[in-house]
């Protein structure tokens, strides 16, 4: 009787983790194809061309005013926590190298990519799930049209630009503001704050904030849309959809974080 | 393994984030790599043919049944495929009388002259009464 139970006990750990490894190799399966398909020219139809431009409009343009006020506010008020800490234990000659490490390779991309994954990765993701259930993704493979060229790749690919060229904007709008913080707190003369900026850069700085954006603008759009493409046939099944697609992201971006983080202290 | 038909059924719905202009359009514009404001002319054109030129911006939900049909059909006349199923229409178009007037339509659209094959059940055969066409049961 006991041994049966412990049979059965086995078995469903085993059941859970050949489960477990099937849904990881399918969505890596299905990474490495959207990847493929990235780099094959045949996939850039004008059809496809089409829904690139409107993506990036929807997920970069269209947030760009919300996105200035929140980089200013974030910007001033956390530029000048770190100003404060860095007088606070006398580290006022690496306030430059701070600013800029803390600017461009740790807030800028991670809040770009959580804003973006809240506007655009959610609705990518009900978007997708809405047409599974509607059955129009069916309608897309009935007429031969790829669903990862015509559907999947623009939004890789306006996730990739739009997180990028925000988390670029993010950086410059957030160094500004924090020269209001430091001119007030510090009296500190634009040239001055300027060239503490200037003198820390380095080419990594730029290497890290890119290299980030990619990997943040891929997984903010692959994750929803993977998601979505999994909802289940039911209308029903669309907000749980959503809701495991988010919980995933903010897992991944949180990784990627980590990662990054281990990275740099090598 | 692709189908070697185009498919008019509840199974193939119009695209619910596109217009009918651009419902019609993407075929050409993904297969035969049609810019897409020639292929968008061409679809304009087929709608005015048959007087629903004013849907061209619609989304399905500013659609009737019948012109989300006719939007359908127009579709898979943009395929290169040769043979066109039409699966039950009439679960498609709602509230009409017969099937003339849109077999005619179809035959008015068809210019590639594909096969047009309807497939319904015998409950609907006298819908399709006095239609120009061979039924075969």
């Amino acid at each position: 009787m006991q041994n049966s139970k412990l049979i059965k006990f086995i078995e469903s750990i085993g059941d859970a983790a050949l489960s477990f490894l099937a849904s990881i190799y399918e969505a890596l399966h299905f990474t490495a194809l959207c990847l493929i398909h990235l780099v094959q020219a045949k996939s850039y139809s004008p059809a496809m061309r089409m829904v690139l431009i409107k993506q990036i409009y929807f997920t970069a343009v269209g947030i760009i005013p919300l996105f200035i006020i929140l980089a200013f506010l974030f910007g001033s008020v956390f530029v000048g926590i770190v100003i404060v800490l860095a007088a606070k234990y006398n580290l006022q000659s690496e306030i430059g190298s701070i600013l800029v490490t803390f600017v461009l390779n740790e807030f800028a991309p991670f809040f770009t990519a959580l804003l973006i994954s809240l506007r655009s990765g959610a609705a990518i993701n009900t978007e997708i799930a809405v047409m599974n259930v509607n059955k129009e993704l069916s309608t897309l493979k009935h007429y031969d049209i790829d669903l990862i060229d015509y559907l999947f790749l623009p939004r890789i690919i306006s996730g990739i630009i739009s997180i990028t060229s925000l988390a670029i904007l993010f950086a410059i709008i957030m160094l500004m503001s924090g020269y209001i913080f430091t001119l007030f707190y510090m009296n500190m003369d634009l040239h001055t704050y300027k060239n503490l900026l200037l003198n820390a850069l380095e080419f990594s700085n730029f290497v890290v904030l890119l290299l980030k954006s990619i990997a943040f603008g891929f997984v903010t759009m692959m994750i929803p849309i993977y998601s979505g493409l999994k909802t289940q046939n039911a209308y029903t099944a669309i907000p749980i959809s959503v809701l495991n697609g988010m919980v995933k992201l903010f897992i991944a971006i949180f990784f990627i974080e980590v990662i990054s983080l281990l990275l740099q202290s090598l | 393994m692709h189908e070697q038909y185009s498919l008019i059924s509840s199974e193939t719905p119009v695209i619910s984030n596109l217009n009918m202009l651009e419902n019609i359009a993407l075929i050409k514009e993904f297969h035969e790599h049609m810019p897409t404001s020639q292929a968008q002319n061409i679809a304009r054109e087929y709608l005015q043919k048959i007087d629903l030129g004013h849907i061209a911006n619609y989304r399905a939900n500013q659609c009737t049944s019948l012109e989300l049909f006719y939007v359908m059909a127009l579709r898979a006349l943009m395929s290169q495929k040769e043979d066109i199923i039409i699966v039950t229409p009439l679960l498609l178009i709602k509230k009409i009388e017969t099937m003339n007037a849109i077999i005619e339509t179809l035959k008015r659209l068809n210019d590639g002259n594909k096969n047009i094959l309807i497939l319904d059940t015998h409950s609907n055969e006298l819908y399709y009464k006095g239609c120009r066409c061979n039924i075969i049961e």
